[in-house]
């Protein structure tokens, strides 16, 4: 699994980096502030073959490209009901969470890695928790378009690429049209192949050409002390006490919300406990219980008589144990979806990115 | 007092017991880790200072505290055990090669062990003196029974065993001729039969 | 990755059956409602030691609803190890964990493959995430353990999957079982554990009976309510008052954290019911 990796550090250096972090404000190794993003390269309709890509590029050499792919698919069972009352009208279009299918290819991993089908299946169950996006797929009552998301991690993962993986395929479904259908009703759909015709699958205002809704994004954060730190690089996350994933979409103003203050109003879709490999660091050895520094001798020892906990000692690295308080989890949740706050930052800066 | 614990139960204050197998300490206070009978063993005195001291130590930890533990016997006579650094452990030898002697680890302390976990015993940590002087297969053949101390968890692969005491070293070897041999030395063994002496690093026995 | 050892039909090739319609919508019997209380989890049953072979092992199950055609959930679990490991691998200072879950193919409606598919794997992910909160690792340098849940029933309803479409909520219960079921078989096999972790799954449902009004309610079956609208999962560990794995998903109607702390509270509360059952169990095993 990807944040099982092996981190290279040792037991002092991991101390240090858990002390600096839990000053208030804290101090990160690259000096940035605690919701602040690495700066990252994006484009987008890099690949003419698809329906719509993107590319993003993270400033530490992290970069991933995202195909989709669209296919008309007859969607399975609708014969049965064919020929029903035609008065139904589009409110009872239903999608189907198998229409869309994800995959997420990490160099040097086994595509049957737990850690691939994990970052795969938060990333899908992200874009559709609310049932609405599989609605779009509906063409009539017997076909669907099935969309295929390729993900692809083209550098090594340096980082958990969860952010990354996240803010490319938010851009590559923007980014995504589909052929303007020209048949009608529930015949056999035929397409404009006008592809400057083609309609975007989020529509965007005419004018502005801003898009009107947007994917989710996913974001990660984590907790370390009392400071909550987004976008972990790995050195950090490797001292996290905890890491959580939390999905985020853009929910439709109503009149009671204006004059709430800025930014977007946000709302919860998912939020995923990643392990933090913090769990799996070597512990440091206090001086009390160190040969080299006299501690008694490790003389002949009944078997069952080891295991001598020490208790922790300031400044001695020891990889944490148990899980985190309900009301940390609640205050890393509470700031991911803050109005104004990095998620509305994140969206902000991906509202820059040029849609070709 | 024997009383039956599950992981996570309060078992006391750090105040008034030391930490012994199967507790975890946890903000001050002492927890059950396993599924498990309490023990209290109240601590042995100490026989007075043993030893000038020759070394400038940091002041030992008052060890005046009973240790609580929880054991799991009683509960299942199934308890994984692994080495640890200081363990006497019994093996067999499974091959030798000039530089080292790679062992299978059968027995640590009183437990026999489920799993199988692999030790090797360097040529440097044959014996305590005249270490240039050692060759493996004077020391060693496969098929031995050996009591060995651990004296490193190793790599990934092998726990690193020492025998550079009087008392380790070869307890049971077979001759070359089949037959279970008998020490006669510290570094021979005789066939009862055929009277051929085969060198060994041999234990002492007790 | 193809299954290379069996000879399977050509994938797709055929769907589980659908049933049409009653015609009559007035004879349909609609789903009897949830009959127990909001804040009740169903009854669970839970036993150690039940395969020899295995350092520890459990088995738990679920009642079914009263409802034919639906299935609990029963859950076999075994825990082999601490063992070494294999010599490719590199030096740990700690326990390596690896967790399979496995559905046995007859376990749900739709027939499972042989070969572990992506959300067997994901549940696997979880469930590694909410143990490896709970264990010693330290107390176990340079060994590995594996921990093997087969799903032996799914719990599932023949008709759930039709009308929402989505298998997901029922996975959050089955990884809750799996989570509790691997606690009880981690402490019969005697690995050091911080605490009896327990998994719990609230939700938020909305009802046709209620008007439409969005409530929650612990362990929900999918099909006692009319829509579920969001779940978490949670795995929790009762005396040190943490939470080692969190799995939310659904669409909260605003950005109200409210509704979330109460959802990921009444979660706790499931867990702490599931641990009970646990405690009672596993305190059994001795004397």
């Amino acid at each position: 699994m990807a944040t099982t990796q092996q981190v290279l550090l040792s037991p002092a250096e991991l101390a240090y980096l858990h002390a600096s972090l839990s000053l208030t404000p804290p101090i990160r190794p690259d000096g940035r502030a605690p919701n602040l993003f690495r700066p990252l390269v994006a484009e987008t309709g890099i690949l003419p073959g698809t329906n719509g890509s993107a590319r993003i590029c993270f400033a530490d050499g992290t970069e991933a490209i995202v195909g989709v792919k669209a296919e008309v698919e007859k969607t399975r069972g609708a014969d049965a009901t064919e020929g029903g009352e035609d008065a139904e009208e589009d409110n009872n279009r239903e999608g189907r969470s198998e229409w869309v299918e994800l995959t997420v290819e990490i160099p040097g991993l086994r595509d049957d890695d737990s850690g691939t089908a994990f970052l795969s299946a938060m990333l899908q169950e992200a874009l559709l928790a609310d049932g609405g996006f599989a609605r779009k797929l509906w063409i009539n009552r017997r076909y669907h378009w099935k969309l295929y998301l390729d993900i692809l991690l083209i550098s090594p993962p340096l980082s958990y690429p969860l952010p990354l993986l996240s803010l490319t395929t938010h851009l590559a479904l923007l980014a995504t049209r589909l052929p303007r259908l020209k048949s009608e009703g529930d015949e056999d759909p035929f397409f404009d192949d006008d592809w400057a015709a083609a309609p975007y699958l989020y529509p965007r205002d005419k004018k502005s050409s801003k898009a009107l809704a947007r994917p989710p994004v996913t974001l990660l954060v984590m907790a370390v002390g009392r400071n909550i730190i987004f976008d972990p690089a790995k050195e950090e996350l490797a001292v996290a006490d905890v890491a959580l994933a939390v999905s985020v979409g853009e929910a439709a103003e109503t009149d009671d919300d204006k004059g709430k203050g800025k930014g977007r109003k946000l709302r919860l879709l998912s939020i995923r406990t990643i392990d933090p490999p913090s769990r799996l660091t070597p512990p440091g050895v206090p001086n009390a219980s160190n040969a080299a520094y006299g501690a008694a001798g490790a003389t002949q020892k009944q078997p069952e008589a080891r295991m001598a906990e020490a208790e922790v000692v300031e400044g001695v690295w020891r990889a944490p144990r148990g899980g985190a308080k309900p009301l940390v989890m609640a205050a890393l949740v509470q700031k991911a979806l803050e109005r104004g706050g990095v998620a509305d930052e994140v969206l902000d800066a991906l509202d820059g990115v040029d849609l070709g | 007092m024997a009383s039956v614990t599950i992981p996570g139960q309060l078992l006391g204050p750090t105040s008034k017991y030391q930490p012994g197998p199967g507790t975890h300490i946890h903000q001050t206070n002492l927890y059950s880790s396993l599924l498990g009978v309490v023990h209290v063993s109240q601590p042995v005195k100490a026989p007075g200072p043993a030893k000038r001291l020759n070394k400038i130590t940091p002041a030992p930890a008052p060890a005046e505290l009973p240790t609580i533990s929880v054991s799991r016997s009683g509960v299942s006579e199934k308890r994984e055990v692994l080495p640890e650094v200081g363990n006497v452990v019994l093996c067999r030898v499974v091959r030798i090669s000039p530089r080292q002697a790679v062992v299978a680890i059968l027995i640590c302390g009183d437990t026999v062990l489920d799993a199988e976990w692999q030790g090797v015993i360097r040529v440097q940590d044959v014996r305590a003196t005249e270490k240039d002087r050692v060759k493996i297969y004077e020391s060693f053949r496969p098929g031995d029974i050996v009591r060995a101390e651990v004296i490193s968890l190793g790599d990934q692969a092998n726990y690193y065993l020492s025998t550079a005491k009087n008392e380790l070293g070869v307890i049971m070897a077979t001759s070359e001729a089949g037959n279970t041999m008998y020490p006669v030395s510290w570094k021979e063994y005789r066939d009862p039969e055929t009277g051929v002496s085969e060198a060994r690093k041999v234990a002492k026995p007790f | 990755m193809a299954d290379r050892r069996r000879i399977n039909g050509p994938p797709g090739a055929t769907i589980p059956p659908i049933y049409e319609d009653a015609s009559d919508k007035s004879v349909v019997t609609r789903q009897p409602p949830r009959s127990r209380p909001a804040n009740a989890i169903r009854q669970t049953y839970l036993k150690t030691g039940v395969t020899p072979s295995a350092s520890g092992s459990a088995y738990l199950e679920v009642e079914m609803a009263g409802k034919p055609g639906v299935s609990g959930l029963k859950l076999s679990c075994t825990v082999h190890g601490p063992r070494s490991l294999p010599r490719s691998s590199l030096f740990s200072p700690h326990i390596i964990l690896s967790t399979h879950v496995k559905f046995a193919p007859f376990a749900t409606k739709q027939r499972r493959g042989y070969l572990r598919d992506p959300t067997e794997r994901d549940l696997g992910s979880h469930l590694e995430a909410a143990l490896r909160g709970a264990i010693i690792a330290d107390r176990w340098p340079k060994s590995g353990v594996d921990i093997i849940v087969s799903i032996i029933e799914g719990d599932q309803d023949r008709e759930t999957s039709r009308q929402q479409g989505d298998e997901a909520w029922d996975m959050m219960n089955t990884l809750s079982g799996c989570i509790t079921v691997a606690s009880a078989a981690l402490a019969d096999a005697g690995i050091d554990c911080v605490d009896t972790v327990a998994g719990g799954v609230a939700a938020l449902v909305r009802d046709d009976a209620d008007n439409g009004k969005p409530k929650i309610v612990i362990d929900p079956v999918p099909s006692e309510h009319d829509k579920i609208e969001a779940a978490c999962c949670v795995a929790y560990l009762p005396t040190r008052d943490e939470i080692t794995n969190l799995w939310f998903k659904g669409d909260m109607p605003d950005d109200d954290m409210a509704t979330y702390m109460e959802l990921v509270q009444q979660g706790i509360q499931a867990s702490k019911h599931a641990n009970r059952v646990l405690v009672q169990c596993i305190g059994e095993t001795v004397g």
